[in-house]
């Protein structure tokens, strides 16, 4: 029997606040499936958990962090006109907090 | 007259010699790109009051161009080809639409992409799907599918695509013309949608390796908005071309090329893979040597798997601002969380909704060992193996996918777990950060297929040209798309 479930698939997507029909649930259930199948295959490399894994494209990378300077914003007007409702400075959004 | 068939040096030629100017080309970019989008569907938005630049000596000056959705552009439409920013109007432009911009390139249209980036057919956007334009049952591929159909059919000399997995890569080799994603890095990702920060790659399709060197020229550099940017000034990738690769040694992964690891084989991928050998002893012919390297199938087997779940977690986490508060239409709701779920239920197409959950799921703490952190061995363990061959090798070369592009009616067949790997490996390239181009390798049942050269980080210059020698040695650079019927 199957790890997963449909009401997984929904609790899943109920955490990522996205609402699925009956199909895309289906669909979610049969790529789990596949992926879970060619996970198996990962796992039969030799000494896969011995490697560490890679994160990004150029791992060697050497990053430089710039200086910690503060710079003068001038969008902020190019920001309001591009909001739907604003006033003076304040952008209108729906209420968030308590 | 007609121009946009032309390449980039010849347009500019004209150009300084006053035989053309810009607004006529813009002109006759602007009437062929609504001409395409009432065969193809290509673009999201078409640019009908693009305006004419100063003609300098920059090469891209006064010459129009096409800009695949997830480029941020000031003041233009940048949708990612999703509903749930079908209205966004960027107040800025992306890093690498300035620098051309700063050149006097002129953009005419947006191109259509599968929703932001994450697909590989070109029929997710929320405008439709991209046709192929030499045969309209098929695909164009993805995810740069509207700037791949639109250089293919001649609306001007290039398009900018971005690349994740193949996304430029395949678009590129289904409709016959040339695809390169430089090092990851060269080209700043400052104000390009964020898809899987760590594979995404900006990049350039054109009808030609030399016009591709030269828009990527404009394209690359430091930025101090993108922190994965570094210092390219010494390479100068058009002025580095040259047509002696004489010594030069290039290799291909047998488990991925020969036909005795396909007994299910159709007649297309026989062809394809005849044709990419015909296309080795071509190699050998202008005095590259060419060997057989063999690679563990089981790495080459999970590949697909790890890059499913690597790029789906990373979008996402990417993609969690998307909520219609911050950007795109407001969702309905008593309260903020119902008007969230309402705008991402209504806004985001099924696959991108699969891929979240999976991308959430491989996140979780109990299922992160098995799931994101083997990927990421696998990652390593992949791109390691290349690096080995890179050694030894200037370049790896390949099919691109299993055939020419595939028909839109069966695009729901299940993958194939035989041509998996095949199809989907220039996806190694994205995990590395590998230079990468397609090029045109000639037909397949009249439709066109494509050859791949990957080389080792920051050695750009030797796969473009190695690409380059190929290039000429063959009938295809230029190519504009002919519609075939293949009954």
């Amino acid at each position: 029997m199957s790890k997963f479930t449909k009401e997984i698939v929904d609790s899943y997507a109920d955490k990522l606040l996205i609402g699925l029909t009956e199909e895309e649930n289906a669909n979610v259930l049969n790529e789990f499936e596949d992926i879970d199948k060619q996970i198996d295959l990962i796992n039969e490399i030799p000494n896969i958990e011995t490697v560490e894994p890679m994160t990004h494209a150029l791992d060697d990378f050497e990053f430089e962090l710039r200086s910690d300077e503060v710079e003068e914003s001038e969008i902020i007007d190019d920001i309001l006109a591009n909001s739907d409702v604003h006033t003076e400075r304040e952008i209108e959004v729906p209420k968030v907090v308590g | 007259m007609n121009y946009m068939h032309k390449s980039i040096t010849e347009l500019h030629e004209m150009l300084k010699k006053g035989e053309v100017t810009s607004s006529e080309l813009i002109k006759e970019s602007l009437k062929k790109s609504h001409e395409l989008q009432e065969r193809c569907n290509a673009f999201v938005t078409i640019l009908d009051d693009a305006k004419e630049e100063v003609v300098t000596d920059n090469l891209l000056s006064g010459i129009p161009y096409g800009v695949k959705d997830n480029y941020s552009t000031k003041g233009i439409l940048t949708t990612g080809s999703s509903n749930t920013l079908k209205d966004y109007v960027p107040f800025f432009n992306a890093t690498a639409i300035e620098k051309l911009n700063k050149v006097g390139a002129v953009k005419v249209n947006k191109t259509v992409m599968d929703e932001f980036g994450m697909g590989g057919t070109g029929t997710t956007g929320h405008t439709g799907i991209v046709l192929n334009p030499w045969d309209k049952t098929r695909v164009c591929a993805g995810s740069s599918a509207g700037s791949a159909c639109a250089v293919a059919a001649g609306v001007y000399p290039y398009a900018l695509g971005t690349d994740t997995g193949d996304s430029i890569r395949k678009p590129a080799a289904y409709c016959g013309i040339v695809g390169y994603k430089p090092t990851y890095g060269m080209i700043s990702r400052y104000g390009v949608f964020p898809f899987a920060s760590s594979l995404d790659h900006l990049g350039v399709l054109a009808r030609s390796v030399k016009d591709c060197a030269i828009v990527v020229d404009a394209m690359k550099g430091i930025d101090k908005n993108d922190m994965t940017t570094w210092n390219s000034k010494n390479i100068q990738l058009s002025n580095s071309l040259s047509l002696n690769e004489n010594g030069k040694k290039i290799c291909y992964v047998k488990e991925l090329c020969d036909i005795s690891n396909y007994p299910n084989a159709d007649e297309e991928l026989k062809l394809h893979l005849e044709n990419f050998h015909k296309t080795l002893e071509l190699c050998k012919s202008l005095g590259i040597e060419v060997d057989e390297v063999s690679v563990d199938r089981r790495l080459l087997n999970a590949s697909y798997s790890t890059y499913v779940v690597i790029h789906s977690a990373e979008a996402s986490s990417n993609m969690s601002n998307l909520t219609g508060i911050i950007f795109g239409p407001r969702g309905n709701g008593d309260n903020y969380i119902d008007m969230i779920k309402d705008h991402r239920t209504k806004g985001f197409s099924p696959l991108i909704k699969r891929r979240f959950i999976i991308g959430s799921y491989v996140l979780q703490k109990e299922n992160k060992e098995r799931y994101f952190n083997n990927a990421q061995r696998v990652r390593r363990l992949l791109v390691d193996t290349w690096k080995e061959l890179f050694k030894k090798y200037d370049a790896v070369i390949s099919p691109v996918s299993i055939g020419p592009a595939k028909k839109i009616s069966e695009l729901d067949k299940q993958y194939d777990t035989n041509t998996i790997a095949l199809d989907e490996q220039l996806q190694i390239g994205n995990f590395g950060g590998f230079p990468s181009i397609t090029i045109p390798n000639g037909f397949v049942n009249k439709l066109p297929v494509g050859v791949n050269i990957t080389g080792n980080c920051y050695d750009d210059v030797n796969v473009l040209n190695i690409a380059y020698s190929l290039e000429n040695a063959m009938n295809y650079k230029g190519q504009i798309a002919k519609e075939v019927n293949n009954g």
